[in-house]
């Protein structure tokens, strides 16, 4: 028997600590509110969630998982096989120890590359402090249970170096166990945790779960303010972060100098459930910081001067779900946000100054700028659309949103419009009983106005019959699609890129020759990342032979605009703006125009100066296709005006 | 951006007739009347504004309801009798297919036309005075005629009804017969259609009335009138008021269309339409002050040549319908470029006022910028591609080269525009040198920002020469070189300088000065003006009955009242037949033509007006190169067809002064009649 049987008991020792580690945490966590879990299924997909779910994120980067998979597979599996040496009959069986070898050298070489992201210099986006004792922790265990298990495998031939190895692994072990409650190691356990217990299930397995939960009106308190308030899997949530930095990486408000950063805020969060024992932050600071007191702890307020999170941070969230769909642990960051704004909002009325009247308009008008109902359909007057008060039914309802306020935004609904005439497709609009469909009182943290224009607006789309809603706003699509569900509103809603790729493959619509330009396609946070919908928009470019170009970020990981989670009435400063420099990456394309989908991206876009490319709603530039083919087809000025639908 | 432009695209509702924006012309006459109804030019003319996104099209400015208001003045449309309905109806389904509505003005023009023409009939009046603009001297109308012009008006109505129109209006505006009656400068009756204001409201109500028993209460009927005729015995602002309260609150009326000022006489005239010398919507004031007291739309125009104005006219609630119609002679697809975020691309009007003044002689209605304005037919408003690129080149930058080289690029061929110059735009720049004349400086402007974004390759402070053209191995040369000034055929012209020089700079005289003129034109008037501001005493002469011959009705009363004003000596009738000098002084020796008795002027400066001779070295140095000899083809330029082709070497072009020294709209026609089919 060598010096390796005492690594099944550093190990048993390990196992002791980090329980009794991450027992400290749990007894936090179950000091928030109640969640329901379903247990038995969240551990049955354990497995899948980590090694399908998790692993997809985490390869999107080939160093994180290079470096993944050995260091954690091979400390899993040292230890597994470490503990088998407990077994009499295997304690000393030189096989066992040759395969604890082999664990603890894959562990080494991934130690090896974490140590590589750190030293000599760490990437930017990771965090440092305790972070970069990590390498130095995993170097330790994982050398010194290697040559102490290897050593043991051809017989301890020098029982005095494997004491000093199995000195080595231990100093490393327990340092990595003690890291189970307030430092890195600590994902290991918590994020575990995280995926059984998750509290969107439902986003696993190539599912998508992105609506915000609607909460009781009549509940004592509304929205989070203290960290108890959140439900205990959330507060587990945050402590699953492992400060990769992805997050951060991709957030827009950050890249701008807003005093936000993902990481930093969940970190926050976390720290703000320990209290005043937390270790520093070792990330970087969030941009052109605000001072706040700092002072945290399970029954303290969160946000505030005097808090552990300053106010501009939260209202800097675009809401864009970039840092979710970067998270490696599944983090729901964007929830966080929302509910804690709902307390400012609902129980402290402190929202941004620029978002008071907007949320007062919201309530008081229905209209977030206070202007009439009847106003929305002005811009269309003269086309000929029906009001389906006045028809009572329709295939398509037209739901014109905020953006028919907009005197940009009205050419991209005319052109919608026309599309749908040539077409010849059944639509009708509202008129004047379109209220606003809710979505920047959420994202404000006004659920409760939210919930009122939720439930007028399906009171009013009950009293009429249509097939499907059609919208040109893909805020108002994920509301209507997916967040009025919560309130008995239950729609087929579809996008106005998706229908005009169905009407040009059902031939309802047919285009002219190719269109001589270059476009690059700004994917809109909610109808991408929100709802899935990549390649309609695409599909519709391409059959009106438009040369496609992408942007580096694009799809999944496309950036903001700017425009979501009320980002553009709360207004908070940064460097620059974030659609200059989301124009900056389409204009690294060098294509000639900047299609766009949304009444926020193009408001966004087209408020960038200077010398850039032209933005264009994906309906605008079919419009120009469908009217080539039309003026191709036919006789040039002299003849009679067709008659067009007035 | 313009501010509050949501407000001009907001719909109004006025009687279940929705109008889909804020923005109309109003009816006026462009002299495309062809025996009394509104045929093809003249429906394509407000078709063309109803496809450019406009909300309401009026036309038929002073259309005739009777047989004794005739129509032939300004070739305006007759709505005395049956036969005009099928045109009604073909104008309403071409405007209607745009999405616009359509209205018409109806009217008896009393004392404000003439007798000797149409039927020969006298003209009539609420009493026998006359007017000084028509010069017709009225009969008193008598009560039975006035029960049938009530009747004619009535029929009219129907008319329009059936004949699909929107609505129309009664022009009670400029001195038609209805504020004939309600003038007490005109109205002199004792009878129950004269003397207080009751009464003299009295026929206006007879003939809404019977207007609103032919077509019922859901027809849209408005009424146009002045908000204050600004003439002494004439309807105060207070009366006008009163007027449109009343004739509101009776329900006669749904819309108000108010104008400032009468046009009684001609700077009356020149007033209530204003040009370029006046500020933009002078009159505002009037039309929002007759908002306050009515419940009903208030129409107004009167020089709103620019959305921003209009935004704010409609935004801060002056007026419910902003009226830009001369804007839409200049653009007719403003609307649209407003909508479409396109306002960059608004060719606005200057106010030259180049259109009216034509119809007042007997002209058709034509933009001194926009060639294809009243043209829709033969010109186009978009310029369509070209089927292969050409390569252009363009010599000259003034308008005539602007306007090729904007047209040529659109059609899609790589343009190159040489200018001599360091500044684009040629003779206009020097022409809007002078006083009030500053705004003809928009016309390049836009052409100029047009040719930009065209990506025409502009060469400015270049002069041209054969070499540099050949050297670009063109298939078209445009040469647009413009003139020089012509200095005459006096003797001893060479001690004059011309209003170039004056204008320029070149020349800056003091003291006394001799102007002669033989063009009649805004040239030697504006440069008179500017003369005598600079403190000279100027003396214009002129070969022609009166100054300024040439000037149109709505300019001339403008340049006369200033040269009035600074003490310019107006002498017409006076042919220069020589100059020379005495001492340090000049003589001018002056033949008046009637008599050709001889007078002299001892002047410190002779300035002389003679145009301009064209420029045209460039062009004898290429034609010898070019396949057409540097000849267009007039059958094919005047049929709308593209030049012959053929031949060795590149196609010559001369268009604008370079050809024959005219004006601003010849040498823009020229350019693009002969440029769209290249």
């Amino acid at each position: 028997m060598g010096a390796a049987a005492y690594l099944s008991w550093l190990v048993v020792a390990m196992i002791g600590i980090a329980i009794f580690q991450i027992a400290r945490r749990v007894l936090l966590w179950r000091r928030g509110r109640p969640a329901e879990v379903a247990w038995l299924a969240g551990l049955a997909a354990l497995p899948r969630r980590y090694l399908v779910d998790v692993h997809h994120v985490v390869n999107r980067d080939r160093g994180a998982s290079r470096m993944h998979v050995p260091v954690a597979g091979g400390l899993v599996a040292a230890c597994v096989l470490s503990l088998a040496g407990l077994i009499p009959a295997l304690t000393g069986s030189r096989p066992l120890w040759g395969l604890v070898f082999a664990g603890f050298s894959a562990m080494l070489i991934g130690a090896g590359l974490v140590t590589a992201r750190r030293y000599p210099h760490k990437l930017p986006r990771l965090s440092a402090g305790r972070y970069q004792r990590l390498p130095v922790l995993l170097l330790a265990f994982a050398a010194g249970g290697a040559f102490t298990a290897g050593l043991t495998s051809i017989g301890d031939p020098l029982p005095p170096l494997s004491i000093l190895t199995l000195f080595v692994a231990a100093l490393g072990g327990i340092g990595l166990a003690l890291e189970v409650a307030r430092g890195p190691m600590r994902h290991a356990l918590a994020g575990a945790f995280h995926l059984v217990a998750h509290p969107r299930p439902d986003r696993f397995g190539d599912g998508r779960d992105t609506a915000l939960r609607t909460i009781d009106l009549d509940a004592p308190k509304l929205g989070v303010e203290t960290p108890v308030d959140f439900p205990w899997n959330r507060l587990l949530g945050f402590d699953a972060c492992v400060q990769c930095g992805r997050c951060e990486a991709a957030c827009p408000a950050f890249a701008v100098g807003q005093p936000l950063s993902p990481k930093h805020l969940i970190a926050d969060l976390a720290r703000a459930q320990s209290g005043g024992d937390a270790p520093a932050y070792g990330g970087a600071p969030y941009p052109n910081a605000r001072s706040v007191g700092g002072t945290g702890g399970p029954d303290r307020p969160i946000i505030g001067e005097n808090a552990v999170i300053h106010p501009d941070t939260l209202w800097s969230c675009t809401t864009c779900r970039a840092c979710v769909e970067e998270c490696p642990m599944m983090i729901e960051h964007v929830d966080a946000i929302i509910d804690l704004r709902r307390f400012q909002t609902l129980e402290l009325g402190a929202v941004p100054a620029k978002a008071v009247d907007p949320l007062d308009n919201l309530r008081g008008c229905d209209e977030q700028n206070g202007q009439p109902l009847a106003a929305r359909a002005d811009f269309a007057a003269g086309m000929g659309v029906p009001v389906i008060r006045d028809i009572g039914e329709a295939d398509i309802l037209l739901w014109l949103g905020q953006g028919a306020y907009d005197l940009r935004y009205q050419r991209t609904l005319r052109a919608l419009i026309r599309l749908l005439q040539m077409a010849d497709v059944d639509f009708a609009i509202l008129g004047d009983e379109e209220r606003d469909c809710g979505d920047l009182a959420r994202r404000l943290g006004d659920e409760a106005t939210f919930q009122r224009l939720a439930l007028d607006n399906i009171a009013v789309l009950s009293g009429y019959r249509f097939k499907r809603i059609l919208t040109a706003d893909p805020h108002a699509l994920h509301v209507l699609r997916n967040e009025y569900q919560g309130h008995g509103g239950h729609y087929e809603v579809i996008h106005h890129a998706a229908l005009i790729a169905e009407l040009l493959e059902s031939g309802q619509l047919s285009v002219g020759a190719r269109q001589d330009l270059s476009v690059t396609y700004h994917d809109p946070c909610y109808l991408g990342r929100y709802n899935g919908e990549f390649d309609a928009p695409r599909a519709v470019l391409d059959w009106i032979g438009v040369e496609r170009r992408e942007m580096t970020r694009s799809g999944r990981r496309a950036m903001c605009c700017g425009g979501g989670g009320g980002a553009p009435v709360t207004d908070i400063p940064g460097d620059t703006r974030i659609p200059d420099l989301r124009m900056a990456q389409a204009k690294d394309t060098d294509a000639s125009i900047v299609a766009v989908a949304c009444p926020g991206c193009t408001a966004m876009l087209e408020g960038v100066v200077g010398e850039v490319p032209e933005v264009r709603d994906v309906a605008e530039l079919v419009l120009q296709a469908v009217e080539a083919g039309r003026v191709a087809a036919q006789p040039a000025a002299g003849s009679p005006p067709q008659r067009v639908t007035a | 951006m313009i501010a509050h432009a949501e407000a001009l695209l907001k719909p109004l509702t006025i009687k279940g007739l929705t109008i889909r924006n804020r923005v109309m012309s109003t009816s006026h006459a462009p002299g495309y009347g062809v025996d009394g109804k509104p045929k093809e030019r003249y429906q394509l003319y407000h078709a063309e504004k109803a496809k450019g996104g406009i909300g309401l099209t009026m036309f038929g400015g002073s259309s005739s309801v009777a047989l004794d208001s005739p129509a032939t003045p300004w070739a305006q449309i007759s709505v005395a009798d049956d036969s005009v309905i099928p045109y009604f109806q073909s104008f309403a389904e071409r405007v209607h297919g745009h999405g616009a509505k359509l209205m018409i003005q109806l009217t008896h023009m009393g004392r404000r036309t003439r007798w000797d023409t149409d039927n020969w009939l006298p003209v009539k009046s609420a009493s026998p005075y006359r007017e000084p603009a028509s010069r017709s001297i009225p009969k008193e109308l008598e009560h039975e005629e006035i029960a049938r012009i009530v009747r004619d008006f009535a029929d009219a109505a129907r008319r329009c009804k059936e004949g699909g129109l929107d609505g129309c209006e009664i022009s009670a505006a400029h001195g038609h017969l209805v504020d004939q009656f309600w003038s007490p400068s005109v109205n002199h009756r004792t009878d129950q259609y004269g003397g207080s204001l009751q009464n003299r409201m009295r026929f206006g109500i007879e003939v809404l009335s019977a207007m609103r028993e032919a077509v019922g209460d859901d027809y849209v009927i408005g009424i146009r009138m002045s908000g204050d005729e600004m003439l002494k015995g004439g309807l105060t602002h207070e009366d006008c008021v009163e007027i449109a309260a009343e004739y509101a609150q009776r329900g006669l009326v749904d819309f108000l269309n108010i104008i400032g000022g009468q046009a009684r006489d001609d700077i009356a005239h020149a007033v209530s339409i204003p040009n370029m010398a006046f500020p933009v919507a002078p009159f505002l004031s009037l039309p929002s002050a007759i908002k306050r007291e009515v419940d009903i739309p208030i129409f107004h125009a009167q020089r709103i040549t620019d959305l921003a104005t209009a935004a704010r006219a409609v935004h801060d609630g002056h007026v419910d319908m902003v009226a830009m119609t001369r804007a839409h002679i200049a653009d007719p697809h403003l609307v649209n470029k407003l909508a479409d975020g396109r306002t960059d691309d608004i060719r606005q009007c200057v106010g030259a006022g180049y259109c009216i003044d034509r119809i007042y002689v007997g002209g058709d209605a034509l933009c001194i910028q926009n060639a294809a304005t009243g043209r829709e037919a033969t010109m186009p408003h978009v310029i369509a591609r070209a089927n292969s690129a050409k390569k252009a080149v363009v010599v000259g930058g003034g308008v005539a080269g602007l306007e090729a080289a904007r047209v040529l690029a659109h059609r899609g061929h790589d343009v190159t525009l040489f200018e001599k110059e360091d500044r684009l735009g040629g003779q206009v720049n020097i022409a809007a040198r002078s006083t009030w004349r500053e705004a003809l400086s928009g016309i390049p402007r836009w052409l100029v920002g047009q040719v930009e974004k065209l990506s025409v390759d502009i060469r400015v402070g270049v002069v041209a020469d054969e070499a540099a053209i050949k050297a670009l191995d063109p298939d078209i040369v445009i040469v647009a070189t413009g003139g020089t000034p012509n200095p005459g055929h006096a003797s001893g012209s060479d001690h004059a300088v011309t209003t170039w020089d004056i204008l320029t700079g070149a020349a800056e005289p003091s003291g006394t000065v001799l102007l002669y003129d033989e063009m009649g034109q805004h040239n030697a008037a504006s440069v008179a003006e500017l003369l005598a501001k600079r403190g000279c005493l100027v003396e214009m002469a002129t070969h022609d009955l009166m100054i300024a011959q040439e000037i149109g009705t709505t300019n001339l009363p403008v340049h006369l009242r200033e040269l009035y004003k600074l003490g310019v000596v107006m002498t017409p009738n006076m042919e220069l037949i020589e100059i020379y000098p005495e001492g340090n002084r000049l003589i001018a020796a002056l033949r008046n033509t009637m008599t050709d008795a001889e007078e002299e002027r001892v002047v410190d400066h002779v300035v002389v007006e003679y145009g301009t001779l064209p420029q045209d070295d460039l062009h004898f140095a290429l034609k010898d190169g070019a396949s057409n000899r540097g000849l267009t083809d007039h059958r094919a330029l005047v049929a709308g067809e593209p030049q012959p082709e053929g031949g060795e070497g590149y196609a010559l072009y001369r268009i604008g002064d370079a050809v024959a020294g005219r004006n601003i709209h010849a040498a823009i026609y020229d350019a693009l009649r002969l440029c769209k089919d290249l």
